[in-house]
């Protein structure tokens, strides 16, 4: 466990020393993520000038969404979808093979491939934006709710991480997806607002297929307060089975790529 | 400390004629082919063995390289490698290995090789005292002081390789296999890498299994040679027997002192060469004393000397005596093992 | 001594050329298209957020229906005026590729506009099934009647493709001076979220912040969008659409003098450092 810790350090000071190595890129990349967090909040000023309103959902407890929404999109983009390039790069250039015969778990070591540090801003700003919504509602989420949504968050991530390894799964299979981390991207743009705003069939899907539900709207709800518990631990549960389904088909899909029936 | 016997390799691979019928058609019904990389391989080698590993593109070098390695499920026989079962990839089997690809490269792109080295240290967790005196020996060997603190992409090919070589050999594993590692170089650098792969086996007793394409690499390094094509092995030997066994013939060089008539010469033996000064005569090592005492006595010879054939030669010969035999027994496979663009010699990397 | 034909000359005569091979590269590439097309999804994300707010009532006149057309359509507008210049011009300039092009007697210029241009009728095919969409769901009812309006709604649209065009390249050409301009192209491509009308409707500010409102007329970014958007859901008379017309026009006229400018210093550069 140690030597995974100290391999995760060495990874991610790796990850930075590269984005060291194009200067200009580095420091325009850090404000161009802190412009976006920010424009991200221009559409809900504009919302709540014209006066509009979402059922259930007033203007604090959006901002909530919104900047769990920022938090988590800094996650991604900083943490979850560099590996994924970079692996999908390695299977078409071949060189999958030199991670698979390192004495360390796979898995892992293309998990922590690469990371954008800058993406740290994202999180940063994103839990601003939930605290500015708790300032405007005057009051703060108990430990309770914030243990919750925590819990929440966790879940979160993993069902991100387990939809990222079945994807990179996938490449084994199909091997041009270069495209396929933006579309995962411009998928999750959906749960930037409450699942509220959908209906019918649209938010059937956003929160049992694409569960996008599960990782703004009720980590949101459980810090203010509303979600039900019995709907929290479904959640849960539901991350864990879909994180070892997407372990299992990773080994099926490393077999598979050394077995090598083609 | 490497065993294989009756190690047998096949691909599937799906079969779509050219054009766009083809493609349609293809959606609906997939056809597949076998294709046989290795074929009932057996091959032993002893530790601090240094092996070459020769055969034609396609031959089945690359995967039964990968077989050993444990990135691919041998379809038949049995491996064994420092009695581990490869294919199950036990960090403790790992740690003892290595593989160097001259086609791919591990090292990060964007940093020196340097920093690769560091993370390839804490990944098969080489104690800080040992990956010192090892990165030391190794960079001295090579000659890479400068060059490992230069980001890779700033490098040269040789560079790289060099580089290559000791990200690959830091934890001081046991078995080296080694596929292509000068493909691309110059001749000097193709020297200073055979150089250091044979110190490295000296000092340390690794067992080293070697392809390549150049002969001089497999001439200067190893005194076995393993010969496979089509998957099949068609010689296990010290270099020298294969040269006499491929070969039984010799070279006589001959220096005229005027121009003669090719039919005379070519009732002493077969005409390789013949111009107005110099003539090319092979024979069977049987009749060599014979000829050489006709050309002697009959012709206005100013200088003879005697010499094998070269060895690129007697390769050349060799596949193509044995593409004749394969064309002959009609097994069924039909074609070489690997011969086309889709055959794992090639393809395999980019599934 | 004499001269042969001048490089414009050379460039007009390839035109056609390039354009089809271009062509026949898309055609390759359309399944990688298809994805692209896919990834657009603000349009539909935004106007989930925007339907539901105008439950209560239409937002600076735009109901529910109106808002949906605005989104759907936009969607149609963003895959018509797509380019990819800037990433291609990147990457070229990267790896040194670009030698090669500047080798040719055609400019580069003119070979990525071909390429971009090639690729729009794969786009307009690609966007058919969503016009389908938009016309199911909506109809003709939110749409202006006047052929005139029409007309300038596609002389908007050409125009608009050319100020994308005009500053993807430009900001492409600045790789040449800075290594990878892609984090500068990020940037820009905030301002352009923000700001024309993609995320909302800019009428949607009139009200609220009326100096941002009118200032957003004079940038370049509110004509990608949001007034080809605006025109066709007839917001403005033929006058208004003139005088904005007229101010889009000088905007690709100015990015199109700017690029000429920068690239040829930038190719001026690149031929003293090399790559």
């Amino acid at each position: 466990m140690r030597r995974y810790a100290r391999l995760f350090a060495l990874q991610l000071r790796t990850s930075l020393q590269t984005g060291l190595q194009y200067r200009w890129d580095f420091v325009v990349e850090g404000l161009t993520g802190l412009l976006f967090a920010l424009l991200g909040l221009l559409p809900l000023w504009v919302f709540k000038r014209n006066g509009a309103a979402v059922p259930g959902w007033g203007f604090p407890e959006m901002l909530v969404v919104v900047g769990w929404f920022t938090l988590l999109k800094g996650l991604i983009d900083g943490a979850v979808n560099p590996s994924l390039i970079v692996v999908v790069d390695h299977i078409r250039r071949g060189t999958l093979d030199f991670v698979l015969l390192k004495p360390a778990d796979a898995q892992f070591l293309v998990s922590t491939g690469k990371f954008e540090p800058w993406r740290v801003l994202d999180v940063l700003v994103g839990v601003a934006i939930c605290g500015s919504g708790f300032v405007l509602l005057g009051r703060w989420p108990g430990a309770l709710d914030l243990a919750g949504a925590l819990l929440l968050l966790v879940s979160a991530a993993l069902v991100l991480y387990s939809t990222w390894i079945l994807v990179v799964s996938a490449a084994f299979w199909v091997v041009r997806l270069d495209n396929l981390a933006y579309l995962f991207m411009s998928i999750f743009d959906f749960a930037r607002w409450p699942v509220t705003v959908f209906r019918g069939a649209v938010r059937f899907a956003f929160t049992f297929i694409i569960p996008l539900a599960l990782m703004t709207t009720y980590p949101s709800m459980a810090l203010l307060g509303t979600l039900r518990p019995a709907t929290g631990a479904l959640a849960v549960a539901g991350a864990l089975g879909y994180a070892a389904v997407a372990r299992l088909v990773w080994r099926r899909a490393i077999a598979r790529y050394t077995s090598a029936s083609s | 400390m490497i065993r294989v016997a009756h190690l047998t390799k096949e691909f599937r691979v799906h079969r779509r004629d050219a054009g766009l019928a083809a493609a349609v058609r293809s959606l609906f019904r997939r056809r597949y082919d076998t294709v046989t990389a290795v074929r009932d391989l057996c091959v032993e080698i002893v530790p601090g063995e240094r092996v070459g590993f020769l055969g034609p593109n396609g031959a089945g070098k690359t995967t039964t390289l990968k077989v050993l390695a444990g990135l691919l499920h041998p379809t038949g026989g049995e491996v064994r490698v420092l009695g581990h079962v490869p294919q199950r990839r036990e960090p403790d089997f790992l740690r003892q290995i290595t593989l160097v690809m001259g086609q791919k490269q591990q090292l990060l792109w964007d940093l020196p090789p340097a920093d690769t080295f560091e993370l390839n240290r804490a990944v098969y967790s080489v104690p800080e005292a040992d990956f010192r005196v090892r990165r030391d020996e190794i960079v001295e060997l090579l000659g890479i002081g400068d060059t490992m603190r230069k980001p890779t992409r700033q490098l040269s090919l040789g560079e790289r390789m060099k580089c290559e070589l000791c990200a690959a050999l830091l934890h001081g594993p046991r078995v080296l296999f080694l596929d292509e590692p000068t493909i691309g170089l110059d001749v000097s650098m193709q020297h200073t890498v055979r150089e250091f792969i044979r110190v490295t086996n000296e000092r340390h007793g690794s067992t080293v299994l070697l392809t390549s394409h150049y002969m001089v690499d497999v001439l200067a390094l190893c005194p076995r040679v393993i010969v496979i094509d089509r998957g099949r092995l068609c010689f296990d030997g010290r270099l020298e027997e294969l040269v006499r066994s491929a070969r039984p013939e010799k070279r006589i060089v001959v220096k005229l002192e005027r121009p003669v008539e090719r039919a005379d010469l070519e009732a002493i033996g077969h005409v390789v060469r013949h111009d107005a000064a110099v003539a090319v005569l092979q024979v069977g090592n049987a009749s060599l004393r014979e000829a050489m005492a006709r050309l002697l006595a009959g012709l206005p010879v100013a200088d003879l000397t005697v010499e094998d054939p070269p060895l690129e030669e007697v390769m050349r010969d060799l596949f193509a005596r044995e593409a004749g035999a394969a064309g002959a027994d009609a097994d069924g496979t039909g074609g070489p093992g690997g011969g086309s663009a889709e055959g794992p010699e090639e393809g395999e990397g980019d599934e | 001594m004499s001269r042969g034909p001048s490089s414009l000359a050379i460039t007009l005569r390839a035109f056609p050329t390039l354009l089809r091979v271009g062509f026949a590269d898309a055609v390759a590439y359309r399944a990688e298209m298809v994805v692209w097309m896919l990834t657009t999804t603000m349009p539909l994300v935004n106007l989930a957020l925007w339907h539901t707010a105008a439950a209560g009532g239409p937002i600076a006149g735009f109901g529910q229906t109106q808002l949906t057309a605005y989104f759907l359509a936009s969607f149609i507008v963003r895959q018509l005026t797509g380019c990819w210049v800037v990433w291609e011009m990147n990457f070229e300039i990267r790896t040194g590729r670009l030698s090669q092009r500047l080798l040719r007697p055609v400019s580069p210029l003119a070979g990525y506009m071909a390429e971009n241009l090639a690729a729009l009728p794969l786009r307009v095919l690609l966007s058919l099934p969503m016009a389908l969409v938009l016309a199911f769901v909506v109809g003709g009812r939110e749409f202006s009647h006047d052929p005139a309006i029409w007309l300038m709604v596609v002389l908007a649209l050409c125009l608009a493709w050319l100020i994308i065009f005009f500053s993807m390249a430009i900001l492409g050409t600045l790789a040449l001076y800075l290594e990878s301009s892609s984090s500068l192209w990020f940037m820009w491509q905030g301002l352009f979220f923000a700001f024309s009308g993609y995320l909302f409707p800019l009428p949607f500010l009139e009200a609220h912040a009326p100096r941002l409102f009118h200032a957003l007329h004079g940038l370049p970014f509110y004509y990608q969008s949001g007034f080809p958007l605006e025109l066709m859901l007839g917001r403005h008379d033929r006058a208004a659409a003139l005088h904005y017309l007229g101010i889009e026009a000088c905007w690709a006229l100015g990015l199109g003098l700017l690029l000429a400018v920068v690239w040829r210093a930038g190719v001026k550069r690149w031929n003293a450092y090399g790559a």
